[in-house]
């Protein structure tokens, strides 16, 4: 007999919020990011039964596609999910729309408001709108600009924007676009997504932390002597070299994604699971993060940049031969550093962070090491003694593991470490969603928990602002190091930890 | 949550009069008052037991239309004093007919909250209208109409949605002659909702007045007949009418936890080992257990064989897979401080048998630990045990409705929808 793949009891069962009736609006729809991303989410959605009858997305860009070009490219960019349920596929696409809109031209915004409201008739939509902004960074702020001007954002409980990374390139950037879009649409009327907050894993963290009593009283600098978060990529720059040139793993990486998991890991609880609660907690363990020395960043932060590797028959090429890329870049692929949170519950523990592109696997983790027990009893089968580790594997191998040291079997008393393991595969034996089906959905349902804030985003940026200065004014003081393609960085990194009597963790 | 504030005190005007009125109350020409929209919410709120506790003189009102802990208090005692079984749970029909022959010296009219106080679950949902059908116990008691509006306080920058409650109030004759006045006031273009908070088999005649296709029925099989109440569910689903049932809906935390014993891949084999399932219940209401046995076989694609009563009102079946028989038995206990709901579950066994002793496996899923060791009994412990207990449900009956109203997509829960006939089978072939 065959054992079921899925858990028969599990199929329908969970009870999640429904969307209200409403239509999403996709600026940018032409764009890599609706294929790849939002239309492929926002079936699954459908697929689940979570999308309202009342329901439609509307593709708008410049091309001059009709709606029916606009299901079929869908069609095609998602033909193999359309093969698995062909059936849902047809009345999931009779829900897409496409208008020719350019976000600058005011005419064609205002023939945009006409066909939203033939679709409000047409889909009893109640005029509850989700505008999406899958568009170049420089539009963000035009584009919410001419969205409020034809008066689509004046309803702040049924119209709300949601941008997507990079929002700004700096402090004072960021700024400027918040106080810009913040003019046009009230502060809860904006979501400004990261993708990472959508991973089951990463939310998982906050559980961890506040729906077990064991953690929360060792989680902080009493018990803990070090944090590392890593988010590492085996692939190089791929097609994006035209972007990754302007921002590099600093900006594309560290500033959101990897202070997002910073904030999650070191926040105080929230009094309660609300959207504020939980934002108010993250901004300010940002605005208490502080690089381990500000005055000389370069002791801190080391930048780094693949090199040629691979083997003789799979050889990869460096950085600067990426297609794309100027054969001179002084763009980071690489980043470590160390930071500090300064309050009360973090003062003194080192938090490292790193990411890089060509590193030897592709991991994102946080791993908290424990302070070593204050008298060793007894010999170490591995020589020194280890500490306790708690690793919260984000991706791939969603899971966490406990390491603590148990008695060697023998006649001796030597100890060593093992491992206690979670895993999601085996707890749970499906795969989560991908993140950007929760975001959307939340989106939709205008809970903000999970998108950042205005002055989250900016304490994130002004935490880094020494290093972008330094990049800026001074780059010989941050040298690029380079590094052989899928090794673990640059050596200089293993020396910042090392000044410190520590070593990454190998995942 | 918005807490809602009524704008004004709730005030009476002839049923004629209410359309036009509201219309006027939400005309756009009143800047920063605008109508939600969302949805309107009918509800048919008899609270007979309450009432008759009133009467009695048992419970000093208002008549609230809600669960609180000294209605439930009081009617406990009636079955106490009644001498009812105790494991009658307090608002089940026994306890109205006990009350309803009681006599009293001249009763005194208590104040009449029903329709006016908006539960704070429900209120966050902003309904755009509530209307209240409040029957009462005093015959020739002339049809009345109270109207008012309510908002939510207004959050910071944010607008005030408003909504308005009607409540319509007076004998049964009465209210079955105001139901014209319904239609103008029901919003055509929302979504709308009738919560049935009664019996499925009283006033029948009304029910089916208001229970019409365009609505969205939110009942709970757990009051009334079970015959009564299995038919009429799965007629409306037969209808294709959009049902939701309270009943299904506690069954959520069972379901749940039963998937979750068999959520590691590795647990899933012993679903093709199934060879019998128990189910206790409070009390002898037994569509509840049928309910989740039916889910359970829907899930496994099992077949219903065979049925009949046993003793002491169980339950006893056959179902079928693979040319293999799964023995069901639901058994009704007596316990002594029942919960609100009558036959609601207390404990679930399924045992599956492999071939090799050693991979046989009891899962116990019990609301107390009591059950669970009640359930170990037989032979069960030696055989490898998953136990999970079951969290008891704390959530109020207004509660449990807006998770209905904020989760339901306007259709029928398609589980529910395979569930009930087989669970309405099951019922009828045990009982002809």
């Amino acid at each position: 007999m065959n054992v079921p793949i899925t858990n028969p009891f599990r199929i329908g069962l969970r009870q999640e919020r429904v969307i209200p009736p409403q239509c999403l609006v996709i600026f940018g729809a032409s764009g890599d990011l609706t294929h790849r991303k939002l239309i492929p989410a926002l079936f699954e959605l459908f697929k689940q039964r979570r999308l309202p009858s009342e329901f439609a997305v509307l593709g708008c860009a410049r091309r001059a596609w009709t709606d029916n070009d606009f299901r079929q490219k869908m069609s095609i960019a998602l033909a193999d999910k359309v093969k698995e349920d062909p059936q849902a596929w047809e009345q999931f696409s009779s829900l897409l729309f496409y208008e020719s809109v350019d976000l600058q031209n005011r005419e064609t915004i205002s023939k945009l408001s006409i066909r939203l409201e033939e679709i409000d008739r047409l889909c009893a939509t109640h005029g509850n709108r989700t505008f999406y902004l899958s568009v170049s960074p420089k539009f963000y702020g035009s584009g919410c600009q001419a969205i409020a001007e034809a008066g689509l954002l004046n309803d702040p409980k049924r119209s709300r924007v949601v941008i997507e990374k990079p929002f700004g390139r700096d402090f004072s950037s960021a700024q400027s676009l918040n106080r810009l879009v913040q003019h046009y649409g009230q502060e809860n009327q904006i979501f400004r997504i990261d993708h990472y907050l959508g991973k089951e894993t990463v939310q998982n963290i906050l559980v961890l932390r506040f729906a077990n009593a064991i953690f929360e009283p060792i989680w902080n600098r009493n018990y803990i002597s070090s944090v590392q978060i890593t988010a590492s990529e085996t692939v190089g720059v791929e097609e994006r070299a035209g972007y990754y040139e302007t921002s590099g793993a600093l900006r594309d990486m560290v500033q959101n994604h990897l202070t997002q998991m910073l904030a999650i890991t070191a926040m105080e609880p929230p009094g309660h699971f609300d959207p504020e609660a939980i934002r108010n907690e993250k901004a300010k363990v940002l605005q208490a993060a502080r690089l381990a020395n500000e005055l000389e960043p370069w002791k801190c932060c080391i930048r780094g940049q693949y090199g040629k590797g691979g083997t003789k028959n799979f050889p990869l090429l460096g950085y600067r031969e990426e297609p794309g890329v100027n054969p001179n870049s002084t763009t980071e692929t690489y980043v470590a550093m160390k930071l500090f949170i300064e309050n009360w519950r973090w003062q003194g523990v080192p938090f490292y962070i790193r990411t890089g592109k060509r590193l030897a696997k592709r991991i994102s983790e946080v791993v908290l090491t424990f302070r070593e027990a204050p008298v060793h009893l007894f010999d170490s089968a591995g020589g020194t003694p280890t500490s306790n580790q708690l690793i919260l594997r984000i991706q791939p191998d969603e899971g966490a593991t406990f390491r603590f040291d148990v008695k060697s079997p023998g006649s001796g008393m030597r100890s060593r470490p093992v491992e206690m393991e979670f895993s999601y595969d085996e707890s749970f034996g499906e795969p989560s969603d991908e993140g950007y089906v929760r975001l959307l959905a939340d989106a939709m349902l205008n809970d903000t928990t999970l998108f950042t804030r205005s002055d989250e985003v900016e304490a994130a940026w002004r935490l880094y602002t020494p290093l972008l200065e330094l990049i800026e004014d001074s780059p010989w003081q941050l040298p690029i190091y380079p590094y052989e393609s899928r090794t673990w960085g640059p050596a200089e990194a293993d020396n910042l930890l090392a000044k410190d009597n520590l070593l990454w963790r190998r995942p | 949550m918005s807490p809602q504030l009524t704008l004004q005190t709730p005030i009476q005007l002839p049923p004629e009069e209410i359309p036009s009125y509201l219309e006027q109350l939400w005309s756009n020409d009143k800047p920063g008052k605008t109508g939600s929209n969302t949805f309107s919410l009918l509800v048919w709120q008899p609270a007979w037991i309450e009432q008759e506790l009133i009467r009695t003189k048992r419970l000093s009102g208002p008549i609230m239309g809600t669960h609180y802990q000294e209605l439930i208090e009081a009617a406990k005692e009636v079955i106490l004093e009644k001498d009812l079984p105790h494991s009658t749970a307090p608002f089940d029909k026994s306890v109205l007919t006990s009350l309803v022959s009681t006599q009293t010296s001249k009763a005194t009219d208590k104040e009449d909250l029903r329709g006016q106080h908006i539960d704070a679950a429900i209120s966050e949902l902003q309904p755009r209208r509530l209307i209240t059908l409040a029957p009462t116990l005093k015959k020739d008691h002339a049809l009345e109409t109270l109207v008012a509006a309510y908002c939510p306080l207004p959050e910071e920058g944010g607008n005030s949605t408003c909504g308005d409650a009607v409540v319509m109030r007076g004998d049964l004759k009465s209210l079955i002659k105001g139901l014209k006045f319904l239609k103008e006031l029901v919003p055509s273009e929302l979504p709308s909702w009738m919560w049935w908070n009664g019996s499925l088999d009283e006033c029948t005649e009304l029910l089916d007045q208001l229970a019409i296709p365009s609505r969205r029925l939110i009942i709970d099989t757990a009051l009334g007949e079970p015959a009564h109440c299995l038919n009429f569910l799965q007629q409306k689903i037969k209808a294709d009418q959009a049902v939701n049932d309270l009943n299904w809906l506690r069954l959520r935390t069972w379901r749940e936890t039963l998937a979750m014993v068999f959520d590691p891949p590795h647990r899933r084999e012993a679903l093709n080992n199934v060879v019998q399932v128990d189910i206790d219940i409070e009390g002898d209401h037994p569509v509840q257990g049928l309910l989740l046995i039916s889910w359970i076989a829907n899930r496994l694609n099992w077949t219903l064989k065979e049925s009949r009563k046993g003793e002491m009102g169980s339950y006893e079946s056959k179902f079928e897979k693979d040319g293999q028989t799964i023995n069901f038995h639901l058994i009704p206990l007596p316990i002594g401080n029942p919960g609100i709901n009558p036959g609601q579950i207390v404990g679930l066994r399924m045992i599956c048998k492999a071939d090799d002793e050693r991979n046989s496996v009891c899962i116990i899923l019990g609301a107390e630990s009591g059950e669970c060791m009640r359930l170990e009994a037989g032979g069960m412990a030696s055989m490898k045990l998953l136990e999970e207990v079951v969290p008891i449900q704390t959530a109020s009956l207004e509660m449990d409705v807006a998770r209905l109203l904020s989760t339901s997509r306007g259709t029928t829960s398609p589980l529910l929808a395979n569930a009930a006939p087989t669970a309405a089978k099951l019922f009828k072939l045990a009982n002809n």
